[in-house]
């Protein structure tokens, strides 16, 4: 499921701003290195550099069709985490290449390209995952949302990425 | 802490070959300072110079360009040849493509177009001169406020446009920066 609303009770959380983007690049320069950062934990070392370029340009084809300027930097983290864990997936298909083709081919679709990979892992850990890359919420939010400490809500957050690792790395 | 080089020019020149950059901008440095050059795919949009805040000034262009502005020297290459050419006395016609969307009316633009077609290297004009070149005599005050909002200074020459009444007059860049441009060109200044 996705477009779920925030609810209401959580104005911090939703507030909405007139659509004044900044200049793209100084988005990149803020943020570039904390995303590359990110990019290799996700999908290790070596891919960091591609993941990331292949996650600006995503970012940047989307860019000026987005509603509101707040949280850019959480649509960033969560542009970045789509993009590796893409590749994470193409890579786990390539090292299944001599099993029989699935069924039916999954549409290139941003969301469900994000569900289906998170989709083996314990609820709690894909509910984490989509209130901070789906919803751009920051760790006060998710804690607030799932009833848990920030500590926790940043714990179960980077054990569900580290767990989605684990599944992309071939053996 | 930024990105290394080697990747940004690789996302900034991705973006330019696919069609995802709404304008590019490039820092070059000449002997009146540091110029931020911004271009988009009609031309030369906005000159800066070193004092003018970049964040302010590259968001009046994402305002009128549109917000995917990317930073990239290897793909203002030709750009920055030209404006270096002309700072080192080589070519100094700065032939360019000039976008003159951020100028605000069509006075203004007809004002500057007639300065950057007609007015020379090493060729002064007055403000009234100017004025009458465009069919307004009288409106050499309006002519000096189309200088002085110039969005692309250097490029479109308004440091070649001098008061009546002598001296260099005022410059966005300051009267320091139109002297020394003018002497670059050769200019005679009366007064």
């Amino acid at each position: 499921m996705h477009g779920r609303s925030h609810p209401r009770d959580l104005p911090r959380c939703t507030d909405v701003s007139a659509v004044v983007l900044p200049p793209f690049w100084s988005l990149v320069e803020s943020h570039g290195d904390e995303l590359l950062v990110h990019a290799r934990r996700i999908a290790g070392d070596a891919n960091g550099e591609d993941v990331l370029q292949d996650a600006l340009l995503r970012a940047l084809r989307a860019y000026p069709r987005l509603r509101h300027a707040e949280h850019l930097r959480a649509w960033l983290y969560r542009v970045t985490t789509t993009t590796a864990l893409d590749h994470l997936r193409r890579r786990r298909r390539e090292v299944l290449t001599d099993s029989p083709p699935e069924q039916v081919t999954q549409p290139e679709h941003y969301d469900d390209s994000f569900e289906v990979l998170i989709g083996d892992l314990p609820e709690t850990a894909q509910s984490a995952l989509r209130l901070r890359f789906v919803e751009d919420l920051d760790y006060d939010c998710i804690a607030h949302r799932l009833g848990t400490s920030t500590v926790a809500a940043r714990q179960r957050v980077s054990t569900a990425i580290r767990t989605l690792r684990t599944q992309g790395t071939p053996a | 802490m930024t990105l290394p080089s080697h990747l940004l020019d690789a996302i900034a020149s991705a973006a330019v070959r696919e069609g995802l950059a709404d304008a590019v901008y490039t820092r070059l440095r000449t002997p009146i300072g540091t110029l931020l050059i911004v271009q988009g795919e009609e031309g030369v949009v906005r000159v800066g110079f070193e004092e003018e805040p970049e964040d302010a000034l590259l968001a009046q262009v994402a305002a009128r360009l549109g917000p995917r502005i990317v930073a990239s020297d290897r793909e203002l290459t030709a750009t920055r040849d030209v404006v270096s050419a002309y700072f080192e006395g080589e070519d100094e016609t700065l032939d360019l493509p000039v976008d003159m969307s951020l100028v605000r009316s069509d006075f203004r633009r007809a004002a500057l177009k007639t300065l950057r077609d007609e007015v020379h290297v090493g060729e002064v004009v007055t403000y009234g001169a100017l004025a009458t070149r465009i069919g307004h005599p009288k409106a050499a005050r309006a002519v000096g406020s189309a200088c002085a909002t110039n969005p692309v200074p250097i490029i479109v020459p308004c440091h070649r446009v001098l008061p009546g009444s002598g001296g260099v007059g005022s410059y966005g860049g300051g009267p320091e920066r139109k002297r020394q441009l003018l002497a670059h060109e050769g200019a005679t200044v009366q007064g």
